[in-house]
């Protein structure tokens, strides 16, 4: 909102190896934006304003932001020795759309890069409540993929339909604007490998592309959570007295895969969250918790990266912002009338967030870096977040009811 | 809120981690070829841990400490109250970083190849009243892989035999009582009758690593160094107030990496108070005895048995800083320490060391004329018990939080000593 200067960030992808090649933005870009990766294993990244960074400088650049993570990935390997990624189970990825053809079939064409659909691996295409041929017309280019059409609007109603579509051991979702990484499906290789008991796989997701001020601001905010850290997650975190109320750390709906098993035992995802405006979110958050709560592993492996394209205006972004606050809370509320066990670590989560968003609004005063958090992107989510207690979570039922009513 | 306390070494095959019933979980210290390098813990739903999962848990874990032990620099460890030390030439680093291979093995074969010294010392175990954990102590000494020129046993203003009783069933052991009341002052008594080049100090609560003694004695090949501090890990986290200790305290734990307080250090945070505190724990340290020939004692004025619950200790390190000399912290150096079981006994000890913490800026300020210690006292104390009623009201009155505002009377208590008449040392 104050940003007069329009910020637009070149997105650069350097493997770490030598000698190191300075990273020059073509004209026109305020920053750079850059994915380290060593080894072909995705490993950092940071943002920096300016025309470029110098090799010198990105050496350094480097030791900050993934020294600890290259020595770490090198000493993982060191003491697990080879791991057998041949045996793989049949896995579905679910692709749930509504009305954006062309990032759909920017999606399947990534996938397609790294020879998906194929044996074994299905992908399906959920064509939510659509308008129009659109979607199917752009699915058709890409004979091998599963069309389907959910009709009851609502992207909980589309995943759940993927669960009873899926046959496969595994179940991925990937949103329609994202692309995957090459070596998305390795990494899900070697996390099942290592993890055959988990419940659910998350992963890294970075900037597609910040071609305007609101998707840098976006980023600059955090994004998606970018830790590069291999996590096992069980249900307890002994450090973290919220834990696992704050499901953010686990990663978020354009990225997932599960065990189909695990969801079914949970009964799929949550209709009445995630339904499309105006509850579009939590969903994700709520899946996790749960699965995390029912005792399966979770685990978050960096080599199963996505790119997201984030929202281009700004208005939209204050809009997703609200939505955040809104779905979060919606899903506090859930687990609050679901997980009576579990009311402490909520409460104290609730207080916690109140607590972190008070300090993001003082953040500019107190530290160097002015705004790492607009304040009107603060106000926005705290208002979400507020309207999310004060019975979003009912709401969305009784409109969901009307949907299921509607649909029969 | 028992935890099982585990050691793991590396240079062997990892295993799985077994149940372990009746405990929390476990909480897990990473060696290799007995160098503690990290650790983490597992609470008991995420057991038994694979293979797989320790690995992944050991590398987030070790890799700094690693990365200190293999590389020139980018892995040095932060010193208090300065900022990270950047790598002065990041192409030279990045391009080791990158060329580093299976950095396990070559660490192992690092650590095996260490230099050897020819630094002699005496070790000195300063106790009251405590004859069972002395016996304890003592027989953790008798497993050393390198002996000591001798051990002393100081018995400090003792009230009945049973510490000497205690002694006579280790043969070797010497005997030496100081009636005068005070660690300080059995500490200099230590200092004084030693016969090693470097008197090695462990408390009577704790228990040494058999390599200990010679990880400590290769700190004096330097010798601008005259005082090397070691790790204290928990020896057992059998109760709640053993594990608030250890895991929200951070009293005794400086991390895994080395670390160099030296005069430039001395002299960049001078005006803000040295975090000498922060060097290590009196429970597990070393000192060279020319510092004691050139004058240098424990303030007999501070510590357990005369003023507060510490303090002597980091009062001493500031003299020694102060005069241009360097001490060092080395993680390698281990001890096993039991703490406080009792939650009562773990509020009185957090008053006591807030106690002796201010005793020892204001002396230090009396003595060296250092605003950074006045500093410390009037901005910095009272800004972090701020921030921790701000924490406490946040968390809801934690437990650990609660103890750790006791240590504001303390504080208080503290300011007494400025009013005490002098003591006859």
């Amino acid at each position: 909102m104050w940003n007069k200067v329009r910020e637009r960030y070149y997105i650069a992808y350097v493997e770490i190896k030598q000698p190191l090649e300075a990273v020059v933005a073509p004209d026109g870009y305020t920053g750079v934006a850059v994915v380290l990766r060593f080894l072909g294993r995705p490993v950092g990244f940071f943002m920096q304003g300016g025309a470029g960074i110098a090799a010198d400088e990105l050496a350094t650049a480097i030791f900050r932001h993934a020294g600890k993570q290259i020595l770490s990935e090198k000493v993982y390997a060191d003491l697990r020795g080879s791991l057998d990624t041949s045996p793989f189970p049949p896995l579905d990825i679910a692709i749930c759309t509504h009305g954006r053809p062309d990032a759909l079939a920017r999606c399947l064409r990534s996938l397609d890069a790294i020879g998906l659909p194929c044996d074994g691996i299905r992908v399906l295409v959920i064509d939510n409540a659509p308008r129009d041929q659109q979607t199917a017309s752009a699915v058709k280019e890409f004979p091998r993929v599963h069309y389907l059409v959910e009709p009851k609007p609502g992207l909980d109603f589309a995943r759940n339909r993927a669960i009873s579509e899926a046959t496969g051991e595994l179940l991925a979702f990937l949103d329609d604007d994202v692309v995957v990484d090459p070596c998305w499906l390795e990494g899900l290789r070697e996390a099942w490998a290592a993890n055959p008991d988990a419940g659910a796989f998350t992963g890294p997701i970075l900037p597609l592309e910040l071609e305007t001020t609101s998707q840098v601001v976006f980023e600059r905010m955090g994004g998606f959570g970018k830790s590069f850290e291999r996590v096992r997650f069980a249900n307890v975190l002994p450090e973290s007295p919220t834990y696992p109320v704050g499901a953010g750390v686990f990663g978020a709906g354009a990225n997932m895969v599960f065990r189909r098993l695990a969801l079914d035992q949970l009964g799929g995802f949550d209709d009445a969250l995630d339904t499309g405006a105006p509850l579009p979110g939590g969903g994700d958050l709520d899946i996790f918790y749960r699965i995390v709560r029912a005792g399966y592993p979770l685990v978050r492996e960096p080599k199963l990266l996505v790119y997201h394209q984030h929202r281009r205006e700004y208005g939209r972004l204050r809009h997703q912002m609200w939505t955040w606050g809104l779905g979060t809370m919606a899903y506090i509320n859930k687990s609050w009338r679901h997980d009576a066990a579990h009311r402490p670590e909520i409460r104290r989560w609730v207080w916690w967030w109140l607590c972190y968003q008070l300090s993001k609004l003082f953040a500019p005063f107190l530290r160097r870096n002015r705004a790492h958090w607009p304040w009107d992107m603060v106000v926005a989510e705290v208002a979400g977040a507020i309207v999310g207690l004060c019975g979003e979570y009912d709401r969305s039922i009784a409109r969901v009811e009307r949907v299921r009513r509607e649909a029969a | 809120m028992k935890w099982r306390v585990i050691s793991i070494e590396l240079s062997e095959p990892l295993a799985e981690l077994p149940a372990c019933a009746g405990y929390e979980g476990v909480r897990v210290v990473f060696f290799q070829n007995g160098v503690p390098l990290g650790h983490c813990r597992l609470a008991a739903a995420q057991l038994p841990a694979s293979p797989q999962h320790l690995a992944n848990q050991a590398s987030n874990a070790i890799a700094l400490a690693v990365g200190d032990y293999l590389l020139e620099e980018g892995f040095r460890s932060a010193l208090p109250g300065v900022p990270e030390p950047q790598p002065e030439s990041p192409g030279r680093a990045l391009r080791s970083l990158v060329r580093l291979k299976n950095p396990v093995q070559e660490l192992a074969h690092r650590l095996s190849a260490q230099v050897e010294s020819t630094v002699t010392v005496s070790i000195a175990v300063c106790t009251r009243e405590r004859p069972e954990a002395l016996a304890r102590c003592l027989a953790s000494l008798a497993k050393l892989s390198e002996p000591a020129v001798e051990v002393l046993v100081i018995d400090n203003a003792p009230q009945s035999g049973r510490t000497r009783e205690v002694v006579e069933l280790f043969p070797g052991v010497r005997y030496v009582c100081e009636p005068q009341k005070g660690l300080s002052t059995a500490r200099n008594t230590a200092l004084a009758l030693a016969s090693g080049e470097v008197v090695a100090f462990v408390d009577d609560d704790a228990v040494v690593h058999p390599k200990w003694l010679g990880r400590i004695r290769r700190c004096f090949s330097d010798s601008n160094v005259m005082v090397a501090t070691g790790l204290v890990l928990p020896a057992e986290l059998e109760t709640q107030a053993q594990m608030i200790f250890e895991e929200s305290f951070h009293f005794f734990h400086q991390g895994y990496r080395h670390r160099r307080f030296d005069a430039k250090y001395f002299s960049t945070t001078r005006n803000k108070g040295v975090a000498v505190w922060e060097i290590g724990a009196g429970a597990n340290m070393a000192v060279r005895r020319t510092v004691y020939e050139l004058g240098h004692r424990f303030d007999t004025r501070l510590g357990p048995g005369v003023f507060g619950g510490c303090g002597e200790d980091s009062e001493f390190w500031y003299g020694i800083l102060a005069a241009g000399w360097s001490c060092v912290y080395e993680p390698s150096a281990c001890v096993f320490h039991y703490h406080r079981r009792e939650l009562n006994d773990l509020r009185r000890l957090v008053y006591q060391y807030m106690q002796g913490h201010v005793a020892a800026l204001l002396l230090q300020f009396a003595k060296y004329r250092d605003f950074g210690n006045l500093r410390r006292l009037l901005l910095r104390l009272p800004a972090e018990y701020a921030v921790l009623v701000l924490r406490l009201i946040v968390t809801g009155f934690a437990l650990d939080q609660r103890i750790l505002l006791r240590g504001a009377l303390g504080c208080l208590a503290g300011l007494r000593f400025a009013f005490r008449k002098p003591q006859q040392a």
